[in-house]
């Protein structure tokens, strides 16, 4: 069995248990943490199918990119909810 | 009739009561944190928008992912810089020209084609104009439609930000419509 496969295994439980934050948690800020957390793992999944597949080079633009809109997103949301007062 | 109008009544009602917390997303972050990474991030963002579109033909990405990626660079510029400052730099008027400029290329590449006596976007007759071999041609089509793609999607993205988020009233119209700040 692939390492890399393994490891992305286990990411992909550990994002349930941050969909449970971003689905459950009190409060709002919670959420866009664990939304904003889920972004990442993410990228990290992306980049393990990359080595799974031996196409690390086209993968790492599709990261890229994903790791750029979760950025733009959650400085948006935060934004969002600072003028909302809810923060 | 009635209903259209009635619509349209709606719509200016809502406008106005969330005319305030629109505006609000555009204006500039107090946040020094905020504004310095962004002002570092987006000659990065650009750079790369612009790879994606270079590579488009052998690696993920193309006209419209690169055009989108160029956009996002526009709005985070104008979250975190305010509406003045990004008007300045990409007004709503330049956002319209650059989307119908994307256009134009886009469409004038495929009437190039048509002209010279093949099908439209068939870039293979390009060859006579080009003076390369059919093959190459091909690519530098496909490369002048995606920069034209690119062009007219990051116009179009950074516009419909504008104009959701200033509820399509911008500061100089305030006063023709009675809205106070």
């Amino acid at each position: 069995m692939n390492i890399f496969l393994l490891l992305g295994m286990g990411l992909f439980i550990l994002v349930f248990l941050c969909l449970y934050r971003a689905v459950f948690g009190p409060g709002v800020l919670n959420r866009i943490a664990g939304i904003c957390a889920i972004g990442t793992k993410t990228l990290v999944i992306l980049l393990l199918m990359g080595f799974i597949y031996n196409r690390v080079e086209m993968f790492i633009d599709i990261s890229m990119v994903y790791a750029l809109l979760n950025f733009i997103g959650t400085i948006t949301a935060a934004k969002y909810l600072e003028i909302k007062g809810e923060v | 009739m009635p209903g259209r109008l009635g619509q349209a009544l709606v719509c200016v009602c809502l406008r106005l009561k969330y005319f305030n917390e629109q505006r609000e997303m555009t204006r500039v972050t107090d946040d020094i944190i905020i504004r310095t990474v962004a002002r570092v991030i987006i000659p990065f963002i650009q750079l790369y928008a612009l790879y994606v579109i270079m590579h488009g033909h052998h690696s993920p990405g193309g006209g419209f992912q690169g055009g989108v990626i160029l956009g996002a660079s526009f709005i985070l510029f104008l979250l975190t810089h305010g509406l003045e400052e990004a008007k300045t730099r990409m007004s709503e008027m330049k956002a319209g020209l650059f989307s119908s400029f994307g256009l134009l290329i886009y469409s004038g590449i495929g009437l190039l084609c048509l002209i010279l006596g093949s099908n439209y976007l068939d870039y293979g007759k390009l060859s006579t104009i080009l003076k390369v071999i059919p093959a190459q041609a091909r690519s530098l089509g496909i490369l002048g439609v995606e920069i034209g793609v690119g062009i007219a999607v990051m116009a179009v993205m950074f516009s419909v930000f504008f104009d959701i988020s200033t509820g399509g009233i911008l500061p100089e119209d305030e006063e023709d419509l009675g809205v106070n700040k």
